[in-house]
C-alpha cells in the first residue's frame, strides 16, 4: 500500500517525527559500521515512544489524572500539595516506594516471586512496538500485528498467576485464580469481536485499519457497535478494572495477587496496570477510534498528538467506569462472559459475515457501500442489546426498591400488606 | 403505648401455670425460676400466646458475691410486653445454669459472654468458648473478686470523696 | 465421561487485618473454593472491661465510656445510658432537655447511617464513591455536634437529668439548614445506587434471613427490621417524647442486605422528618435537672433502652446505694447481631459474606466493649 505522505520530508516537520528520527539514524549510519544501526532504530523508537506518550500517559494522566478525576467523583480535591497543583504527586509516589522495604513473605516462593514483575512489565513495553503513533511512526509494522497484539497481551496473566502463586498466601492464590479464569473466559468473545473488525478491514495490520477507516472516513466504532462494545467490557474484564476487578478486589480479598507485595516491586505492578490500561486504549483507539486519523485533520495536527488524545479519552471511560460502579461477584463475571457476552459475539460476527458476503456479492467489493451497513449495525445493536436484557438476560426481582412504613410497632408483617402499613 | 412490663409476681404467675413448680420466688420487678425446670419455662413462655416472649432482649450475669444471677429480659413484640427472668446459681466454684439456646438461638452469643466474663457455665451451650478474652485467661473479670489486691484492698472507689467504705465481702484472691 | 474435580476445603481468615471487616474484627470463614461452608467469628481484639471499668466510677464519670463503644453513635448511646440511670434514680427531664436529646439522636442516627450506607456500598466494591458523599453529609452533622457540645466523634452530651450545656444560637440555623439539604442527599444515594443493576445482583438475596430466624436470633434495629419485623423501640416503647412525633417504621420485604439497605435510607428520611418535627416545636425552660454529682440511686435495678442506629442498645444497671453501679451491663445491638452471621454467611461466596458482614453494619467497638 502506498503511504500518503501527509507531511513533508524536513527533519523540523513534527507532524511527522520519523522524520527526526531518520536524520539521526542516517548520521549514526555514517559513523557506525553497517547494521549497528537496525538496533539502534528500534532502541530509538522505544525511547521516542516512551517519552512522547509512555511517560506523560503513565505520570500526568495514569496517576495524576486518575486521582484528580476519581477525586473530584468523590467530591474531594485529589492531590494537591507536592508541586503545582500537586503535578509532581506521580513522582513523590514513586520516590516514596523506592524507600520502602520491600517485604518477602517467609514461605513464598523467592524466585517465582521476584521474577513475576519482571515478567509483568516486559510485555507492556512489547504491546506498545505495533501501535501505529502515525503514517510513518510504527516501530514494527509487522502485517499481522493484530495477533502479536493479542498474544502479547495474555502474558501478563501468567505473570500475575506467578505472583499469586509465589506469595503463598491465600488471598493472593484466591486473585491469581481469579484472573486466570477471567483472562480465559474473556479472551474469547474479545477476539471474536475483533474478528468482526478484521472482516471488514480485510487485514490484521493495523496500520491497515487505520489507512482502512481514513480512507473511508468512517470508525469502526460506528461501523460496527456491537464489537466496539464487547471489546470495551471484555478488555476491562481482562485489565481489573472495576466494575470488573475481582482479582484484586480491595473488599474481598485484600489485593489479591498483589496482597504480599511491597515497595518498588508493588510499584511496577501498580504502574504497569495503568500501563496496560493504556495500551488497550491505545489499541482501542487505533482499532476502533480511527488511530492517528482524524477526518482530515491529521494533515493539519501531528498524528501521534490525535492518538495520545483519543487514547487519553478512552481512558477516561476507564476511570468513571472505577469511579462509579460497584464490583459483580465472581461468578456472575464468568457467567456474564459465557451466557451473554460470548452469544452476543458469535451473533454479532454471523451477521458481521453475512454482511461481508453481501457486499462481495452485490456491491463487488466497492469499500464505500460500508455505509450501508452502519445503520444496520447500530440497529441490531441496539435490538440484541435490548432483547438480551429484556427477555433472557437478568431481571431483577419484582420487588419494590423502596421500604414499607408502617405505623405501629408490632412483628412480623408479612408481605401483601396487613396491619398498619401505610405504603407498599 | 408503652410497652407493658410485666411485674415480676405476673410473670410468676405465668410460669407457674406454664410450668407447675417452676417458679423458686418473685420480686416486684423480677421471677425467678428453678434452674431445672428454666429451659422447659422460657420455652412454654415463648409459645404461650398468652405471653408470647420471642424475643430474648438481653441475658446477663451478676455476681453477687455468695451467687451469681442470671438475668433474661424477655420481649413480645405482638403483644408489645416485657419481662424480667431471673435464674440463681449458688456454686461459686461450678456456677452453672442451665442453657437457653434450644429455646433462642439469640442466647448463643450472650451466654458465651456471660460465661467468658463471669464464669458461669451454661449447661447444654452447643459451643461455650471464651468469646472475647482468650482460652487460659486467668479468672473471671467481671466477678466482684477479680483484681481483689491481697490483704483486702479493693481497687477503685473506696477513698471517693464523701463516700463510706462499701461493707467488707468476703474477698477471695485470684489464683 | 463426567469426573468431579474433588478440592479440599480450607480456612481463610477474614480478618483482623482487613479492608472491610471495619476493625478488627475475624471471621474465620472455612471455604470450599469460592463458597463458604462454615464461619466462626472471632473477637475481642478491642476488648476494653468496660463493664468492669463502669462499676469503679461514678454514675457521671461512665457516660465517657458509653460514647466509646459505639464510637459512631456516641449521642445515642449517652442516652440510653442516662435513660437507664433515670428510670433507676427516678430523675425527670425537663422538655427542652427532651427535644434537644431526640434531635441530636436523630442526628447521630443520620450520621451513623450515612457511615453505614457508605461502607456497605464500600464493601460491595463501588470503590470509595458513595463512601465519599456519605462522609461529606455526616461532616455537615459532625459539625453541628461541635458547634453543640465540642466534641465531633465522642460527644458525651447527655447528662443524667438532661443535657450538658443548651443549644448555642447558631445551631438552629445551621440544623434547619442541614435538615433541608439532606433529603436531597438521600435521593442522590438512592439514584446512584438502588438503581444500579450491579448493585442490585450483589445484594438482593444475598443474606437471606427469615423473619422467624431474626427473632429468634435476638436480632434489632435495621437487621430485624429488614425482614419485615416491625419493631421500633421508638414506636413501641417510647422514650423522651418519642410519642409527640409522627413517623413511620421502615421494613423490608425478605430480609437480604438490600432491604437492610434501604430500611437504612428510608431510615434517614424519617429522622429527617423528626429532626423537622422537633426544631419546630422546640419547647424553652432549662436543659437539664440539678443531680447531685456523687448520684447515690435507690437499691434496685433498671434496664433503659433507646433504639440506637444498630438496634436496641439497652443498659442494664443494678445499684447497691453506692456512688457506682453495682453491675454495668450494655446490651450491645452489633454484638447480639452477629448472632445470625453464620446462618446468612454460609453457602454464600467469600464476597457475599464480606457484603452480609456490612450489611449487619457493625462497630467492633461495641461488639468487644
Amino acid at each position: 500500500m502506498p503511504l500518503p505522505i501527509l507531511a513533508t520530508n524536513n527533519w523540523y516537520d513534527f507532524r511527522d517525527l520519523s522524520n527526526f528520527s531518520r536524520l539521526i539514524l542516517e548520521n549514526l549510519d555514517k559513523i557506525l559500521p553497517h547494521g549497528i544501526v537496525y538496533v539502534v532504530a528500534v532502541l530509538l523508537g522505544f525511547v521516542a515512544s516512551f517519552l512522547i506518550f509512555v511517560l506523560p500517559s503513565q505520570l500526568i494522566v495514569g496517576v495524576y489524572g486518575e486521582r484528580k478525576l476519581i477525586g473530584r467523583i468523590q467530591s474531594r480535591y485529589g492531590p494537591n500539595r507536592v508541586g503545582p497543583f500537586g503535578l509532581l504527586q506521580p513522582i513523590a509516589d514513586a520516590v516514596k516506594l523506592m524507600q520502602k522495604e520491600s517485604l518477602m513473605p517467609l514461605r513464598g516462593d523467592v524466585i517465582v516471586m521476584n521474577i513475576a514483575p519482571l515478567i509483568f512489565v516486559a510485555p507492556c513495553v512489547l504491546l506498545f512496538a505495533v501501535i501505529p503513533f502515525g503514517p510513518r511512526m510504527i516501530i514494527g509494522n509487522i502485517p499481522s500485528a493484530l495477533i502479536y497484539f493479542i498474544a502479547v497481551s495474555g502474558l501478563p496473566v501468567l505473570a500475575a498467576f506467578m505472583a499469586g502463586w509465589g506469595s503463598d498466601n491465600k488471598y493472593s492464590l484466591f486473585g491469581a485464580m481469579r484472573i486466570v479464569a477471567m483472562s480465559i473466559s474473556y479472551e474469547v468473545p474479545l477476539v471474536l469481536a475483533l474478528l468482526g473488525v478484521v472482516l471488514f478491514t480485510g487485514t490484521l495490520s493495523l496500520q491497515g485499519m487505520v489507512f482502512w477507516q481514513r480512507d473511508l472516513n468512517i470508525w469502526i466504532a460506528f461501523a460496527q457497535p456491537l464489537s466496539f462494545a464487547i471489546y470495551f467490557i471484555a478488555v476491562g474484564a481482562e485489565l481489573n478494572r472495576t466494575p470488573t476487578d475481582i482479582a484484586e478486589a480491595e473488599s474481598e480479598i485484600v489485593a489479591g495477587y498483589l496482597t504480599e507485595y511491597s515497595g518498588m516491586k508493588w510499584g511496577l505492578f501498580y504502574g504497569m496496570d495503568i500501563g496496560y490500561a493504556l495500551a488497550a486504549s491505545a489499541f482501542a483507539a487505533t482499532v476502533f477510534l480511527g488511530g492517528w486519523s482524524f477526518f482530515g485533520l491529521d494533515k493539519w495536527v501531528p498524528p501521534w498528538l490525535i492518538i495520545v488524545t483519543k487514547t487519553q479519552l478512552f481512558y477516561m471511560i476507564f476511570i468513571w467506569t472505577r469511579g462509579t460502579l460497584p464490583r459483580l461477584r465472581v461468578d456472575q463475571l464468568m457467567a456474564f462472559a459465557w451466557k451473554f457476552m460470548l452469544p452476543i459475539a458469535i451473533a454479532n460476527l454471523f451477521v458481521l459475515a453475512t454482511e461481508r458476503m453481501m457486499w462481495v456479492r452485490a456491491f463487488d467489493a466497492d469499500l464505500k457501500f460500508v455505509w450501508v451497513f452502519v445503520p444496520i449495525n447500530l440497529l441490531f445493536t441496539a435490538g440484541v442489546v435490548f432483547a438480551w436484557a429484556r427477555f433472557l438476560g437478568y431481571r431483577p426481582e419484582n420487588t419494590p426498591r423502596k421500604a414499607r412504613l408502617v405505623n405501629q410497632a408490632g412483628g412480623f408483617i408479612p408481605l401483601g400488606g396487613a396491619k398498619g402499613e401505610t405504603r407498599p | 403505648m408503652a410497652t407493658r412490663v410485666w411485674p415480676g409476681s405476673e410473670t410468676a404467675a405465668a410460669a407457674e401455670r406454664l410450668v407447675p413448680g417452676s417458679v423458686a420466688k418473685s420480686t416486684p420487678v423480677a421471677c425467678y425460676l428453678k434452674p431445672e425446670k428454666l429451659v422447659e419455662t422460657m420455652a412454654a413462655l415463648r409459645t404461650d400466646p398468652e405471653s408470647d416472649f420471642v424475643h430474648l432482649t438481653d441475658l446477663c450475669g451478676v455476681d453477687f458475691w455468695d451467687h451469681f444471677e442470671v438475668v433474661y429480659h424477655l420481649q413480645s413484640f405482638e403483644k408489645n410486653q416485657f419481662a424480667t427472668v431471673k435464674v440463681e446459681a449458688w456454686d461459686r466454684e461450678n456456677a452453672s445454669v442451665p442453657s437457653v439456646v434450644p429455646v433462642w438461638h439469640g442466647a448463643w452469643m450472650q451466654e458465651n459472654e456471660a460465661y467468658d466474663l463471669l464464669g458461669i457455665r451454661f449447661e447444654g451451650h452447643p459451643n461455650l468458648y471464651r468469646i472475647l478474652l482468650w482460652e487460659g485467661y486467668p479468672g473471671w473479670p467481671l466477678r466482684k473478686d477479680f483484681l481483689s489486691m491481697p490483704g483486702g484492698l479493693q481497687p477503685g472507689l473506696n477513698e471517693f470523696a464523701g463516700t463510706a467504705r462499701r461493707a467488707e465481702p468476703p474477698v477471695r484472691a485470684v489464683e | 465421561m463426567t469426573s468431579t474435580i474433588k478440592t479440599e476445603p480450607f480456612v481463610i481468615n477474614i480478618g483482623p487485618q482487613h479492608p472491610s471487616t471495619h476493625g478488627v474484627f475475624r471471621i474465620k470463614a472455612t471455604v470450599d473454593g469460592e463458597r463458604v461452608i462454615d464461619a466462626e467469628m472471632v473477637m475481642g481484639y478491642l476488648h476494653r472491661s468496660m463493664e468492669k471499668l463502669a462499676e469503679e466510677r461514678t454514675y457521671t464519670q461512665n457516660i465517657p465510656f458509653t460514647d466509646r463503644t459505639d464510637y459512631l453513635s456516641s449521642m445515642s448511646n449517652n442516652l440510653g445510658y442516662c435513660l437507664a440511670v433515670e428510670k433507676l434514680a427516678g430523675i425527670g427531664v425537663p422538655d427542652r432537655g427532651n427535644a434537644i436529646r431526640v434531635i441530636m439522636a436523630e442526628f447521630q442516627r443520620l450520621a451513623s447511617h450515612c457511615m453505614a450506607v457508605g461502607a456497605f456500598t464500600n464493601d460491595t466494591g463501588a470503590w470509595q464513591t458513595p463512601v465519599m458523599w456519605a462522609f461529606r453529609e455526616r461532616e455537615k452533622i459532625l459539625d453541628l455536634f461541635e458547634m453543640t457540645c465540642g466534641a465531633r466523634l465522642t460527644c458525651n452530651y447527655m447528662r443524667i437529668g438532661g443535657v450538658a450545656f443548651d443549644l448555642p444560637k447558631e445551631f438552629m440555623p445551621g440544623a434547619r439548614k442541614l435538615v433541608q439539604s439532606l433529603p436531597g442527599f438521600i435521593d442522590e444515594m438512592e439514584g446512584l445506587l438502588v438503581e444500579n443493576e450491579i448493585f442490585l445482583v450483589r445484594t438482593r438475596k444475598v443474606g437471606v434471613l427469615s423473619p422467624e430466624m431474626a427473632i429468634n436470633a435476638s436480632l434489632s434495629g435495621p437487621v430485624l427490621r429488614g425482614c419485615g419485623v416491625a419493631w421500633d423501640i421508638r414506636k413501641a416503647d417510647p422514650y423522651c417524647g418519642y410519642e409527640q412525633y409522627d413517623f413511620d417504621i421502615p421494613i423490608g420485604y425478605q430480609g437480604d442486605s438490600f432491604d437492610r439497605f434501604i430500611v437504612r435510607l428510608e431510615e434517614m428520611r424519617q429522622s429527617v422528618r423528626i429532626i423537622e418535627q422537633a426544631l419546630d416545636a422546640l419547647p424553652g425552660g432549662p436543659h437539664s435537672t440539678q443531680v447531685p454529682l456523687a448520684l447515690r440511686p435507690p437499691r434496685g435495678e433498671a434496664y433503659g433502652r433507646v433504639e440506637g442506629p444498630r438496634g436496641e442498645l439497652g443498659y442494664y444497671i443494678v445499684s447497691d446505694e453506692g456512688p457506682s453501679p453495682y453491675r454495668f451491663h450494655i446490651r450491645p445491638p452489633s454484638f447480639i447481631n452477629l448472632s445470625a452471621l453464620k446462618e446468612m454467611t454460609v453457602g454464600g461466596s467469600v464476597a457475599d459474606a464480606v457484603v452480609v458482614l456490612g450489611s449487619i453494619d457493625i462497630v467492633v467497638g461495641e461488639i468487644d466493649r
